[in-house]
């Protein structure tokens, strides 16, 4: 299903870096509180 | 995504949550994190970098390239239930805008706390319109276009 406003967001798990360490992040844990999703094309880049 | 960084706290007082993902693996995250950010931002990007190999994140929120094999600059804001209410993509040559990032995540709370909603440019402590019956057809009373600047 397309993303649209006003529709659910879809879940996902991702292996992430955080707080100094390895984790699983998953969009869901974050309920009940406003998420800023930010995608960008690669590390080591300008923008 | 260092200027996110810069502005975290910001975002942080206001309830929400900064997660960034691109295909890159965590290891690398670390690297950049290591050499580079650190030296851009005390102490590092504050928040969680995700890593999304193969852009299955990526295709499930429509920015990922198939052709470059990278995720585009996409921003998405999402409420406390899971549901999108703002979302932007870039083409890779222009950076994102944190204020503005930070007055629609205000804009999206005062209409979700109010059930008010806000009109163009629209920032705290600026008026807000209750749609309505009353005002239909009376927005030109309650509210001119040179107030959003």
């Amino acid at each position: 299903m397309a993303v649209m406003v006003g529709r659910a967001a879809p879940d996902f798990e991702a292996n992430a870096f955080v707080d100094g360490t390895f984790g699983v992040v998953k969009l869901s844990d974050y309920k009940g509180q406003w998420v800023v999703l930010c995608f960008y094309p690669g590390d080591f880049t300008f923008v | 995504m260092t200027a996110v960084a810069a502005k975290y706290a910001e975002i942080r007082k206001l309830g929400a949550e900064v997660l960034s993902v691109s295909v890159d693996s965590h290891f690398v995250h670390k690297m950049w994190q290591e050499h580079e950010l650190s030296k851009m931002i005390p102490g590092g990007v504050p928040y969680p970098m995700l890593s999304d190999p193969g852009g299955r994140i990526g295709r499930a929120y429509a920015v990922y390239d198939e052709a470059a094999g990278v995720d585009i600059r996409g921003r998405f804001l999402i409420d406390p239930d899971g549901v999108i209410q703002a979302m932007e993509v870039l083409a890779p040559a222009v950076g994102r805008n944190v204020g503005e990032l930070i007055r629609q995540l205000q804009a999206f709370q005062h209409a979700r706390q109010t059930g008010q909603v806000t009109p163009s440019g629209w920032a705290p402590g600026k008026q807000a319109l209750t749609p309505g019956p009353e005002l239909t057809g009376k927005v030109f009373e309650a509210w001119k276009p040179g107030e959003a600047d």
